[in-house]
């Protein structure tokens, strides 16, 4: 059985899978039982001025049948006095010596706000400090959470000042509404953080009730925008990981976050260059114990992969993911339909003919029976009919040699500039 | 309709003019598409331009310079 255990920036961890800092972590009874459950770390509940939280606070965006596709909230951070959040902090690390407890925490951009609260959070023995320069609601109009996390220098300088009097590492959590990530995650790196998390939530709305004309969720008639997470924004926040993953001036370590439900999950995003990852939607909707079949998972993963430490699978996708302009254009794949598996839904032909380069034909085959045949040579290779397939193994996506060697765009661009030339003397003359 | 067959006949204005011992000599990429300009291997001998309208084309013609096959065709 592989090694699961982590050691992000100097806090280590039984197995990469922590709980971020929402409802989950909001006391010690609920971490210690996570715990129990097979979870490695805990982010706390953000921890600052006691909030008031609103009744009515969730929503979720279901899809075709499948609940909480998305998740939507307007909670704050927590509502519970410092003390009695550091008593069960301390209570927790105590039973559990050997797990990571990060204390999240979101105070006004002040250094005496960060200097107090920072002393009094290690006095307990935390093991790190997460700073949420993320929360995209009501936190930020008092100009804390995103509102500070969205301005680079503001970031730079709140890490600085916890970074004055801290002595255990400190995660910078960043806010992804924001128009480049990179931007804040290098700002934290110079402000001395020692790895950073994210994604916090994403600015959203989930929905209005066409017959009440409220927005969803509602507070007696009015709403407010709020912060979307869960399987939704998996692919928004795994490309912000490896934007950042990728970026030569991040050089610290990284927590992925961001609709993180199955193991499979969890393996891309440390593919793609987190060394932990953080979950709460799936925690949310399936409790504590889906850890379970995560842990699972993932140790039979790296069995059949030969890996002995989860460690290993740290940053291997990272350098497959690069900039448009490097990419091949004389790569080719072309669809062809397998007739055995086709259950002639006609969709691929219809989502081709449509949508994408109308070459998907319908024929009758030599028994006389209807079959869809690709006309390879046309077809550019969109993936769109293998996507809306409905029938496993009906469209496979292959290779072809396009006979060309490999050209980027970027390549191609320097040959089309050292053949313009010819044209512009002959226009200027 | 025939996507491929449009570049298939570009293609072959390409390669007929390259084994007649034309060389590319100049590219304009423009909202029209791509003009391209192809010398004669005897110098003095004049030029032709060919509107290159196909994405095939446009990527196949500069592929060829790209990798130094032009005059291998
Ligand atoms: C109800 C709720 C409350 C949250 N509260 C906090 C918080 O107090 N501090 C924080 O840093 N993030 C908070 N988050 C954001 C999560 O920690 C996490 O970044 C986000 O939900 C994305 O992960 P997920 O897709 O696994 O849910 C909260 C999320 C939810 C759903
Ligand atoms: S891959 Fe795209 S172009 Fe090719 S057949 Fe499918 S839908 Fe049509
Ligand atoms: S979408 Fe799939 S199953 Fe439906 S006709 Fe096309 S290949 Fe067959």
């Amino acid at each position: 059985m592989a090694d699961l255990s982590i050691n992000l920036a100097g806090i280590k961890s039984p197995n990469p899978f922590w709980l971020a800092s929402a409802p989950p972590t909001n006391t010690g009874y609920q971490v210690q039982r996570a715990f129990e459950a097979g979870w490695g770390g805990a982010v706390w509940k953000t921890l600052g001025d006691p909030i008031i939280n609103t009744s009515s606070r969730f929503a979720a965006v279901n899809f075709n049948g499948q609940r909480v596709a998305g998740f939507n909230n307007i909670e704050l951070i927590t509502d519970r006095p410092l003390d009695v959040n550091l008593k069960e902090i301390y209570e927790t690390k105590k039973r559990f010596p050997n797990h990571a407890v990060v204390a999240s925490l979101m105070v006004e951009p002040k250094q005496e706000k960060w200097h107090e609260i920072v002393k009094r959070v290690e006095d307990v023995g935390v093991d790190g400090l997460e700073l949420n320069f993320g929360c995209p609601h009501g936190m930020a109009e008092r100009g804390m959470g995103a509102a500070s996390g969205q301005q680079p220098d503001l970031v730079e300088a709140q890490t600085y000042w916890v970074k004055e009097v801290a002595k255990t590492p400190v995660i910078v959590k960043l806010t992804p509404n924001i128009t480049d990530i990179t931007v804040t995650a290098r700002h934290a790196v110079k402000g001395g953080a020692d790895a950073i998390s994210l994604i916090n939530t994403i600015n959203s709305l989930a929905g209005v009730d066409i017959h009440t004309w409220n927005t969803v969720p509602h507070i007696g008639g009015k709403g407010a925008h709020g912060g979307y997470c869960g399987p939704a924004v998996k692919p928004i926040a795994l490309n912000m990981v490896a934007e950042c993953a990728r970026h030569p001036e991040v050089t610290v370590p990284i927590s992925g976050i961001g609709g993180i439900s199955t193991w499979q999950d969890v393996v891309e995003f440390m593919l793609m260059g987190s060394t932990a990852i953080q979950v709460c939607t799936a925690a949310m909707h399936h409790g504590f114990r889906i850890v379970e079949e995560m842990i699972d998972g993932l140790n039979n993963y790296l069995d059949e992969k030969g890996l002995a430490s989860v460690t290993e699978l740290t940053g291997k996708s990272v350098s497959k993911y690069s900039n448009w302009g490097d990419l091949n254009l004389n790569y080719k794949v072309v669809a062809r339909i397998n007739e055995e598996n086709c259950i002639n839904c006609n969709k691929c032909h219809i989502a081709c003919e449509d949508t994408s380069h109308q070459c998907i034909d319908m024929l009758t085959n030599a028994d006389g029976k209807a079959i869809l045949k690709v006309r390879e040579e046309d077809c550019v290779g969109c993936n769109l009919c293998s996507i809306v397939c409905p029938a496993e193994g009906a469209i496979d996506m292959v290779e072809i040699d396009s006979g060309l060697p490999p050209m980027t765009w970027n390549e191609r661009q320097q040959v089309v500039g050292g053949l313009s030339g010819a044209y512009s003397k002959a226009e200027v003359v | 309709m025939s996507a491929y067959d449009d570049f298939a006949k570009e293609k072959q204005d390409i390669d007929d003019l390259l084994a007649r011992g034309y060389t590319v000599a100049g590219m304009l990429e423009t909202l029209d598409g791509a003009k391209v300009k192809f010398d004669e291997a005897k110098p003095g001998s004049g030029s032709v331009e060919l509107l290159l309208l196909t994405a095939d084309a446009r990527k196949y013609v500069t592929t060829l310079v790209f990798a130094g096959l032009e005059k291998a065709q």
